[in-house]
């Protein structure tokens, strides 16, 4: 039983990790009805921005400020010179140029830092308390409740407030958003330099876990696209339920399940998103979209 | 009548055109350095992955960033079957048929997704195909990889071996080719453009759009399985690397670069997957990742159609430059200009005609 319960909490604990990047992505998604493939990789970049400032021995807390208000401005730039052109075109183009900007952040952070790993300090004690017989990590703790506030206050911001309902018309309906009246160039950059700012603080969150790599949100990012589909594109407490239960539910059946066993546990969530579609194909807490000619 | 006689011209133009590169192609390996023909046979090879994932992206516009699983499914079942000691006629057309049936079991399940969503699953199959590749080490040598060798050229042929690999991956990359051509110019290609552009307006013009899509992922995936059999044919040696998330992003680069929705695109697409690495790599290997996305997004922003149309958008250019008044006048004004300029607009209506005709 005490392993059970050792296993649920670490599962939540990397499943916030999913739930950040995820609710990036819904963001990004809500904003311009875009899916984000760069997403990732721009938490990256962040983290290394945080990376660069501290070796300039800036302290720890006032570098991750630093990173995360420059990663708003990363990502209003980023719209504004790269997707807007895009942005009123085909999606699946829009998706590739998403593709060719992660490939790009990733390559560029590759030139300048290498691919070697640094080592990044954890803003969090590294202490651990015991919970139900499940020793948790104040790090992991302290990263979890991290995402749930920020998944209540994205909430709040598109339900109760003005600046959120403009983002939701903008996304819903551009022409017409610019017919009332709505800025639609700067809400889609508030947009972006929004899920940016999420971004930055998935990234360094995760980096002293998995240490500073161009490739460090890879596997992350393809967590945070399964969650996004499991709990529908449309609903931020859907995806960060779905990055919760996969991360809770892979840890299971890589313990439980020695067929499947660590490495292929990334192969559950999309075992449980091809049952899923095929019931549900809007996604568990996703509306489903009707079509007219 | 002129138009006709020109038609004609055009016809026996395009034949002796043909005729000279398949001579120009056979002539070639027997004349070529080892690495030259090296850099061929791989073009050839990724030319056909790319060609079944501009059936499926370029042409029925569903994002697919999984294509790499099939090329590595291909090598490992063609590994296989060459280490079984079957025939290599069967070996082939395994690599297709399991890599097509896989590709139809995705297909079922994704194809359901409106959308991007459908990326957002193939993204899955790189991700828990290098592990699954590793895992299952029977079959496929686990980290360490797999090797076989069927590629040697035959005594009674007196070729080396690169000659023979040029000529195996030849055939197969003309026979896709041809295959491709024909299914896009067909009705199904029109199937696909249809779900492309409006999958209401497909569906009430009683194109299912769910099962079109499922058939252009089952093509692209047998596409795929063949490109792999080449890649075997090639490099005689396949690990968890060839299948991994880095290259599936690349062939989708490579697609959009070279021409998403055209055959002859694909083409293109094979040589920048093949040549582009090996020159950055030869400048400055810490440069090639962030080049191939610079490169992406510079061809997206300048040339949204790939390179196989800067031909037309050089001549485009040029005719707007010798006709200064109106810009982003349309072709059919231009007759109404000075005869001296008359000749060229003519001339490239019609090239570029038989072009829309050419690439379906």
């Amino acid at each position: 039983m005490g392993t059970f319960i050792q296993l649920v909490v670490d599962g939540l604990a990397t499943g916030s990790i999913y739930a950040a990047l995820a609710l990036a992505i819904v963001l990004v998604n809500q904003a311009t009805g875009l899916i984000n493939f760069a997403q990732g990789g721009l938490a990256v970049l962040s983290s290394y921005i945080a990376f660069a400032f501290l070796q300039l021995q800036f302290p720890l807390i006032v570098a991750i400020l630093i990173a995360v208000v420059l990663s708003f401005f990363i990502g209003a730039l980023v719209e504004r010179f790269l997707l807007r052109r895009f942005e009123r075109g085909d999606p699946d183009t829009a998706v590739v140029v998403t593709i060719g900007l992660l490939t790009l952040v990733t390559g560029i952070a590759a030139m300048i830092w290498s691919y070697n790993n640094r080592a990044f300090p954890s803003l969090f004690p590294l202490t651990s308390v015991e919970i139900l017989g499940a020793v948790v990590s104040v790090r992991s703790l302290a990263t979890t409740v991290t995402i749930v506030v920020i998944m209540v206050v994205l909430q709040l911001l598109f339900l109760r407030t003005k600046l959120g309902l403009a983002l939701r018309a903008v996304a819903d309906n551009p022409a017409s958003a610019a017919f009332s009246g709505l800025p639609v160039g700067r809400l889609l950059m508030v947009g972006w330099g929004l899920a940016a700012t999420l971004g930055a603080v998935a990234g360094i969150l995760v980096a002293p876990q998995l240490t500073l790599t161009p490739g460090m949100l890879d596997t992350a990012l393809v967590y945070a696209l399964a969650s996004v589909i499991l709990g529908g594109l449309s609903s931020p407490v859907g995806c960060v339920v779905a990055a919760s239960a996969i991360g809770v539910l892979e840890n299971l059946v890589a313990v439980y399940v020695p067929l499947i066993g660590h490495d292929l546990k990334i192969a559950v969530p999309f075992a449980l998103i091809f049952v899923i579609l095929i019931l549900r194909p809007q996604g568990l807490f996703g509306r489903k979209v009707v079509v007219r000619v | 009548m002129s138009s006709v006689t020109s038609l004609r011209s055009n016809r026996i133009l395009r034949i002796v055109l043909i005729a000279a590169v398949a001579i120009l192609l056979l002539v070639a390996p027997l004349v070529l350095p080892v690495f030259a023909n090296q850099t061929l046979v791989r073009i050839g090879v990724y030319a056909v992955a790319v060609l079944g994932l501009n059936i499926v992206m370029g042409y029925t516009g569903q994002v697919n960033l999984g294509q790499i699983f099939f090329v590595g499914l291909g090598a490992y079942v063609t590994a296989y079957g060459v280490n079984h000691g079957w025939n290599i006629v069967v070996v082939f057309a395994a690599a297709c048929v399991i890599a097509g049936i896989v590709g139809l079991l995705v297909a079922l399940a994704a194809a359901r997704l409106g959308g991007l969503a459908i990326a957002m699953v193939t993204i899955a199959l790189p991700i828990v195909g290098v592990p699954l590749a590793k895992r299952l080490d029977e079959f496929t040598g686990g980290s360490q990889g797999i090797s076989a060798r069927f590629s040697d050229a035959p005594d009674w042929s007196r070729l080396y071996s690169d000659q023979w690999q040029f000529y195996i991956v030849l055939l197969v990359t003309a026979a896709a080719f041809l295959v491709a051509r024909n299914l896009v110019r067909g009705k199904y290609g029109r199937a696909f453009g249809v779900v492309r552009e409006n999958e209401a307006v497909a569906a009430s013009m009683g194109v299912s759009p769910y099962r079109t899509k499922v058939l252009a992922f089952t093509v692209a995936s047998i596409f795929g399985g063949a490109s792999g059999f080449l890649y075997l044919a090639a490099v005689q040696y396949t690990s968890p690397e060839t299948l991994s998330f880095g290259h599936s992003i690349s062939l989708v680069a490579a697609m959009v670069i070279g021409g998403a929705g055209s055959i002859a695109g694909s083409l293109i697409g094979g040589a920048y997957y093949v040549l582009v690495p090996q020159l950055t790599n030869a400048i400055d290997p810490s440069f090639t990742t962030a080049s191939q996305g610079a490169i992406l997004l510079a061809v997206l922003f300048l040339l949204p159609e790939g390179l196989v149309s800067l031909p037309r958008v050089v001549r485009r250019l040029t005719r707007r430059r010798s006709t200064r008044p109106a810009p982003g006048n349309s072709p059919q004004t231009a007759p109404a200009r000075s005869p001296v300029t008359e000749a060229a607009p003519e001339g490239l209506q019609k090239t570029e005609r038989g072009k829309i005709g050419h690439e379906g």
